[in-house]
């Protein structure tokens, strides 16, 4: 247990930094935006305009338009299109010139056509060498069959005004897709998100001693290797848990639902004993910031990906393999479905084998004085060698 | 000269960073998934184009025998959909969500009943499909009790057909999808996203250098040279600079190449230049406060995470009271300006405030570069 002599010494040497309470309370302020934002999508999903990802850009594309009757324009969404009303010869100018995009003629015998059950021609012009002609062309044919819909339920409404009594039933089965996301994913996404925010700590404890030149000193002092690495690594954990344990309480009280807390937490806890396992591989092998820098982006990516793979295959198709991930497993315990005892086996033995493996390379990795101190080996002559294919340049 | 010599050592301690040639390969990989997202969920959420790639046929509907015999059926296919039989409706539930995306069925007393899955990816599209059939469905049986003959049912359905003329057809633009949410998501998000990416390295890059140096105590050497601190500055900017507008330059072509044009480059470019130097500038005056390059990271890393909500997050604002504002945004420049053929000279007016802010935050960065400040005296 002398490891948790140095696991005491780095927690007490974090939590003095001003710099890193500084970090420590920022990330709780950008869980606060991100609260915010999962708030508005959800709230966007379960109105009836639903969720839509594209930029609200205003006068995105311009569009003219010649309609006396005011049939067409009033149906018109003016978010993304700036509507200006031109005449013919005009606006035909305009396009050639790449003044607007778009032009839309509505006959002037319309509203006739209308009183005597006929068809309208609507034309369009567009500007082709314009990219933004899609989003006309879009807004136009959709304008075009509301306007339709419109008239034809008025026609409907007066030829045939009895009441059909057959009636029709709809009923939607399953969560959508977008839904299950945000409400269910994104909450447990939001939960491991510490896991990810504390490995320049890690780097900062076993690179900042190579940098530092301190680390000669630490590896004299009577530890075993073993202990110098867990004890940094736990104490990165230790912060973690703290973080995770706050984050949680502040999205409890923000009127997030968390079922079984206790049990979501756990899974969130252990999952990062591997993380930090990657992480302290990564800062083992480093020679300095930039490049831990760089391997911790690369390793994090692979690790999400591992996390976010299973969880978003357990969406689409329910499958047991995919609760290899925690966060699958923390993403089924929030939509309360009822988990075998034994499912729960699946996760843990997934952590516990990665961190088994990760601590196990670290700490062969620092035991390496080529590694430490230089000239360090090629990764792949290190990885030969660490499995055994190799035997170790003297 | 002097600026001259030290920007070419800049510039090979640029090339020569594998970390810096690294990052900018990733680039690529983020610019082709961008690009590759934007076109798999266009698809996905346009009915017109799933038709024109055969994916509405691959969704499945399921219905009942009664709906069989009916014109609902009919117009189920006209929206080109795959129509399962089966002899009832309990019996098509039994696959819902199992290959099928929907089923319409009868209930005894003669009623259409719609089960739809929300569950699956296409469901948007299949729901406003279904939806589609299904008026027209209630429609035509509406007319039909009225005793009206089939052309004027024709015409009511139809009361307005739309005609297209295309015009400029000699200069037409060719895009890689032509669909409104394709052309909204790359011109409106991801195009300034990926000119503006190699801005964020260089901010990157400029602390490196400097407070590398720093670290490396090859600082005081550089400043012992006979070079006032705005050519040590203008010898440290010029090569970063160029080398963020370069990758600028080769993300634009590869856009042109994804069939992505990007409109009026070298008005971009301006605007670029001088967002480069305000991400320069921060970059430069942060290396002034900090200590070591750890600190810097840490610090530019919140300064990137401000300057992206102030660019990025009004392009997904819909706040008509701050639109006049939101013109003044590069970001928002960018959008317009990369996707319109010929652009008003009004247009380069709102581009004003970024030359000034960033002029200036440069201009302070020079003057807050003190030989003193920089190596701690």
């Amino acid at each position: 247990m002398r490891f948790s002599i140095i696991t005491k010494w780095e927690l007490k040497e974090t939590l003095k930094s001003k710099k890193f309470l500084t970090i420590f309370f920022l990330q709780i302020s950008v869980l606060f935006l991100m609260i915010f934002i999962f708030n508005t999508f959800a709230a966007n999903i379960e109105s009836e305009k639903g969720i839509s990802i594209t930029p609200s850009l205003s006068g995105f594309a311009s569009l003219d338009v010649d309609d006396q009757g005011y049939l067409f324009s009033k149906y018109i969404n003016p978010d993304i299109i700036e509507v200006k009303n031109y005449s013919y010869n005009y606006s035909i100018e305009r396009i050639k010139t790449g003044q607007t995009t778009g032009f839309v003629l509505v006959p002037e015998d319309s509203i006739d056509k209308i009183r005597n059950i006929g068809t309208i021609n609507i034309q369009l012009y567009l500007d082709v060498s314009d990219p933004k002609r899609s989003v006309i062309k879009d807004e136009v044919t959709s304008t075009t069959k509301l306007m339709g819909d419109t008239i034809s339920s008025s026609w409907v409404d007066s030829l045939a005004p009895q009441n059909v009594t057959q009636t029709i039933n709809q009923q939607n089965t399953g969560e959508s897709l977008p839904l299950q996301i945000i409400t269910k994913a994104m909450i447990a996404i939001l939960l491991f998100l510490p896991l990810f925010l504390f490995g320049n700590m890690m780097i900062d404890s076993v690179v900042g001693e190579k940098e530092r030149k301190t680390g000669e000193i630490l590896m004299a002092m009577p530890l075993s290797t073993t202990e110098i690495i867990m004890g940094k690594s736990m104490a990165v954990v230790g912060i973690i848990a703290i973080q995770v344990a706050l984050w949680m309480t502040i999205l409890l009280s923000t009127g997030f639902e968390i079922i079984n807390p206790l049990i979501v937490y756990l899974l969130v806890f252990i999952t990062a004993i591997p993380v930090i396992g990657i992480t302290v591989v990564i800062a083992a092998y480093s020679k300095n910031y930039k490049e831990a820098g760089i391997g911790l982006t690369f390793g994090y990516v692979a690790s999400v990906g591992i996390l976010m793979i299973p969880a978003l295959v357990y969406l689409s198709n329910k499958s047991i393999s995919s609760n290899i991930s925690p966060l699958t497993m923390v993403i089924r315990i929030l939509s309360g479905e009822n988990i075998p005892i034994w499912q729960f086996l699946i996760p843990i033995g997934f952590v516990a084998v990665m961190s088994a493996i990760t601590y196990w390379i670290s700490i062969k990795l620092y035991q390496r004085d080529d590694v430490v101190f230089g000239p360090r080996p090629g990764l792949i002559r290190l990885s030969l060698e660490l499995i055994g294919l190799k035997k170790r340049r003297t | 000269m002097k600026v001259i010599a030290l920007s070419r050592k800049e510039a090979q301690d640029i090339l020569t960073n594998k970390i810096y040639l690294l990052v900018v390969f990733v680039q690529v990989f983020i610019i082709l998934g961008a690009f590759g997202l934007a076109v798999v969920t266009s698809i996905a959420t346009d009915p017109a184009l799933l038709d024109s790639y055969g994916i509405t046929s691959n969704l499945k509907v399921g219905v009942d025998s009664q709906i069989n015999k009916s014109s609902m059926a009919d117009y189920l296919q006209e929206q080109k959909f795959t129509i399962i039989y089966y002899n009832t409706t309990e019996e098509a539930t039994k696959y819902l969500g199992k290959g099928l995306v929907a089923v319409v069925g009868s209930s005894p007393q003669g009623d259409i009943t719609v089960l739809l899955d929300n569950s699956n990816v296409f469901y948007p599209v299949a729901s406003q499909k279904i939806n589609d059939a299904i008026g027209k469905y209630k429609q035509a049986k509406k007319l039909e009790s009225a005793g009206l003959n089939q052309s004027t049912i024709d015409i009511i359905q139809k009361p307005v057909v739309l005609s297209e003329t295309d015009i400029n057809q000699d200069k037409k633009a060719q895009i890689a999808l032509d669909s409104s949410y394709f052309v909204e998501l790359m011109y409106g998000f991801i195009v300034p996203f990926i000119l503006l990416l190699p801005f964020f390295m260089a901010s990157n890059i400029v602390t490196d250098s400097i407070v590398g140096e720093r670290e490396r105590k090859t600082f005081e050497v550089l400043l012992m040279a006979p070079l006032t601190s705005s050519m040590v500055i203008l010898g440290k900017t010029i090569p970063i600079l160029s080398f963020s507008m370069l990758q600028s330059l080769a993300w634009i072509l590869l856009l042109d190449f994804l069939k992505v044009p990007i409109f009026n480059p070298l008005i971009l470019f301006l605007i670029l230049l001088f967002v480069g130097l305000g991400f320069i500038g921060v970059g430069i005056i942060i290396s002034m406060l900090v200590d070591s390059t750890k600190e810097a990271n840490s610090a530019i890393t919140l300064a990137l995470v401000f300057a992206t909500f102030i660019l990025f997050v009004p392009l997904f604002i819909n706040a008509p009271y701050f639109e006049t504002i939101f013109n003044f945004i590069p970001t928002v420049l960018m959008v317009k300006i990369s996707s319109t053929p010929i652009v008003e000279n009004e247009l380069l007016l709102y581009a004003l405030p970024t030359i000034l802010i960033s002029a200036i935050i440069f201009f302070l960065s020079v003057r807050y570069f003190r030989h003193e400040r920089a190596i701690r005296l």
